[in-house]
């Protein structure tokens, strides 16, 4: 599997995450990018990468922009999301999310997920922050 | 695989018939189908029992996982409600996390169908540990024209609940 230059494996992930990974993250003037490599353990009935898979994928990376942006733990509200076109299997796929708005309780980021020649996955959702007090171990 | 204590009616889906490797609907599972009486809240429920695979670090059922199993259910359990009979490739969804779920919790997933057009099924989704929402789900997915463009290999998949329904008691 050749990964592309500047991502690091999030070898901290458990649960879900490991279970469906690696997933890999690099940080590109300022901007948090997450990318993994579809194989045949992602993919549906069509030969494609299955669309719960695409969603949990951008739905992390879009909680990452929250934490890279604010400093602040965040759980999804709400997302909503469009599919724009398939994943193919042995396609890197790379997936960011903007912050493009918040109050003190909830934020609102924008997502996006392609591949090597088009956009996949639009997604767009609100993150509700956890208390600064909370401890939590980072979700991945 | 730990022991999914599976409730009655409840039938495993095999999604790899005839395939080499396990697909994402596997490996992610279990996942189960109890198929009740037409017209009933019970005519497509999908289940699954919570594991640690299946969790996010700080041990509740990763959303994830919450929105491929509506993700499913949209698809497949609209289209049973629609008595369509293929593969229907989702077009948008919109979740909200009402509630988490934990290890240990056993999952439904009930679709209710708002309108199916000529080219396009509208759904809502619920999933639900006992009386409580976990996730309220909506879904807008393709028919696709005749067939559709693959139907063979997803007949695989449609052929894997139909046996599960065949071999119900």
């Amino acid at each position: 599997m050749s990964i592309p230059s500047g991502f690091r494996e999030l070898t901290e992930a458990s649960g879900f995450a490991a279970a469906n990974g690696p997933w890999f993250e690099k940080v590109e003037n300022g901007r948090t990018i997450r990318g993994f490599m579809p194989g045949p353990q992602h993919a549906n009935a069509l030969g494609i990468v299955h669309g719960g898979m695409l969603a949990a994928f951008l739905d992390s990376a879009m909680g990452t922009a929250v934490w890279h942006t604010l400093q602040r733990r965040a759980v999804t509200l709400r997302l909503s999301l469009d599919y724009l076109g398939p994943g193919r299997l042995g396609d890197w796929l790379q997936a960011e999310g903007e912050v493009v708005g918040h109050d003190e309780h909830v934020v609102q980021v924008k997502g996006r997920l392609y591949g090597p020649r088009h956009e996949v996955l639009g997604g767009l959702g609100a993150f509700s922050l956890l208390s600064r007090h909370r401890t939590l171990k980072a979700r991945s | 695989m730990p022991d999914d204590k599976v409730p009655p009616d409840f039938h495993r889906v095999d999604f790899d018939r005839g395939r080499p490797d396990p697909t994402f609907n596997s490996h992610i599972g279990n996942l189960y189908v109890k198929r009740g009486a037409k017209g009933t809240r019970d005519e497509f429920v999908m289940g699954f029992r919570v594991h640690q695979h299946m969790c996010n670090p700080a041990g509740g059922l990763h959303g994830g996982m919450m929105m491929t199993v509506a993700d499913l259910v949209g698809a497949m359990g609209g289209g049973t409600l629609a008595g369509l009979r293929k593969f229907l490739p989702t077009v948008n969804m919109t979740f909200d996390f009402v509630a988490p779920a934990k290890i240990g919790d056993w999952v439904e997933g009930r679709a209710e169908l708002v309108r199916a057009t000529r080219s396009l099924l509208f759904t809502n989704i619920y999933l639900t540990v006992g009386e409580e929402k976990i996730l309220r789900a909506s879904s807008i997915c393709k028919i696709p024209s005749g067939d559709g463009m693959s139907y063979g290999k997803a007949k695989l998949d449609r052929g894997a609940e139909v046996t599960a329904k065949r071999s119900a008691p």
